[in-house]
């Protein structure tokens, strides 16, 4: 996978007359896990999908390696390197297999490459149901194995373990660890801080618009590959 | 005037006879109908996903005519269009007045609204995410936008067969337009409408069984189609 860095600066962002974001800076780096911590309505989703380039800015840089530019610019680039996950993933109308599928690009060895997503998600008793028929933990362990058949640069996860039992957490720790241990950049985004003192390597925070450290937390859980 | 079993009868036996007039009026009213449907789709939808997906000044005001040309009764858009080709109309001189392209001119403003607003209740209905999921997962804008179809397909299909079935059964537009000429304009409302005029219901009836079959056809397919998709077949 591409060894790349992201350097975004002075990204803000508002809606109406509510400033969300106001300079918030941040990095991503290949194989390193950013944690990010902030209240509700803090900006986190906001500036994740800045990121990804699915919304614009009002101001803000990008480098990934040759300076500086602003974020017009790059919105594409971002789109095609960086990879965002929905809190709930979206599954498309179709079965495990077709959903897993849609990540690759024309002319590659899509059965093959299938193959090893449903092994690497644990997918492949339900290769062949309804994406939509799984459980909360399932969809999400789908929608990790369907970003890791994309090979991105980077992959933001906003709130990636909310509403899950111990099992279906555990199981997707794991699998953010595998991603983190490929070179996987990793900004996650979450509450549940604790789940992840296994993983992160950076923790930060925001709030007031802008990105700082963060407090250390508190409870820790252990995470065991199955 | 017969007994209406002997006209049913009658109109059976024209259809079963292959009667070349019937079935030449019936030619060319699918002919018409898929043409206008064949250039308005792609406009339509398109259209469609706009007004659902960005954000630009007159959006508001776009999705509220449309839904408000829906209820345009069809002798009005033909009357509309034979004023602009008629002979001192501002388009006579393209000499179109009382062609089939006339006719499908007037069958693409009449199901261009129909296909834009039944889409985009669609497209609106769309969960955002599917979008967002499909444009991150590596598709351009132009598969993106198939994805988002295919997501919506049946919504769709309703607003195909919504539009298909007005355009085919309008008489107003096509009249006014056509001139219902034999064996060139003459289609199968106008045909039904002169017939029915002339006191000879067996071919009125005859056209009207086709219509019919057609509508019953279409809606048991969309239906059997959604009892798939519901049991995840």
């Amino acid at each position: 996978m591409t060894q790349a860095q992201f350097r975004f600066t002075g990204i803000g962002k508002a809606f109406g007359e509510r400033r969300v974001l106001k300079a918030a800076n941040i990095d991503l780096s290949a194989g390193c896990c950013v944690l990010l911590s902030g209240r509700n309505g803090s900006g986190k989703s906001t500036l994740l999908r800045i990121m990804a380039g699915m919304e614009k800015p009002d101001r803000g840089e990008v480098d990934f390696g040759g300076g500086p530019l602003p974020w017009r610019r790059c919105s594409h680039y971002l789109q095609q390197h960086i990879l965002y996950l929905h809190q709930q993933p979206y599954m498309f109308d179709g079965n495990v297999r077709y959903n897993l599928g849609y990540a690759l690009r024309r002319g590659r060895d899509k059965k093959t490459l299938i193959a090893a997503a449903l092994h690497w998600g644990g997918l492949e008793a339900m290769a062949n149901a309804p994406a939509r028929s799984l459980s909360g933990g399932e969809r999400q362990r789908l929608a990790l194995a369907r970003a890791w058949l994309r090979r991105p640069a980077a992959m933001l996860l906003d709130e990636p373990t909310a509403n899950m039992d111990i099992e279906a957490r555990i199981t997707t720790l794991a699998l953010l660890r595998s991603l983190k241990e490929e070179g996987y950049a990793l900004l996650i985004s979450s509450h549940d801080q604790h789940h992840f003192d296994d993983l992160f390597d950076v923790r930060l925070h925001l709030g007031d618009g802008r990105i700082g450290p963060a407090r250390p937390s508190a409870q820790r859980i252990t995470v065991v590959r199955s | 005037m017969q007994p209406l079993t002997e006209t049913i009868a009658n109109a059976t036996r024209l259809l079963l006879d292959g009667n070349p007039e019937l079935w030449g009026i019936i030619a060319i009213s699918f002919r018409v109908s898929l043409t206008a449907m064949l250039v308005a789709t792609p406009f339509a939808i398109l259209t469609a996903f706009a007004l659902a997906h960005f954000e630009f000044p007159g959006r508001k005001l776009l999705v509220t005519l449309f839904s408000s040309l829906l209820s345009v009764p069809a002798v009005v858009v033909g009357l509309t269009f034979y004023l602009l080709l008629s002979r001192q109309g501002p388009l006579g001189d393209w000499k179109l007045l009382f062609t089939q392209t006339a006719m499908v001119i007037g069958q693409i403003a009449l199901c261009f609204p129909i296909l834009v607003a039944m889409s985009h209740s669609a497209f609106q209905a769309l969960d955002r995410r599917a979008w967002e999921t499909a444009r991150t997962l590596g598709a351009g804008p132009t598969r993106a936008l198939f994805t988002l179809m295919r997501e919506i397909r049946f919504g769709l299909f309703a607003a195909l067969f919504a539009a298909f079935g007005r355009i085919i059964a309008e008489v107003g537009s096509s009249m006014m337009l056509g001139g219902n000429i034999l064996h060139y304009t003459r289609n199968i409302p106008t045909a039904i409408a002169l017939e029915t005029s002339r006191g000879e219901f067996a071919q009125g009836i005859a056209l009207g069984i086709v219509l019919l079959t057609l509508t019953f056809s279409v809606t048991a397919l969309l239906q059997h189609l959604q009892q798939r998709r519901m049991s995840g077949q």
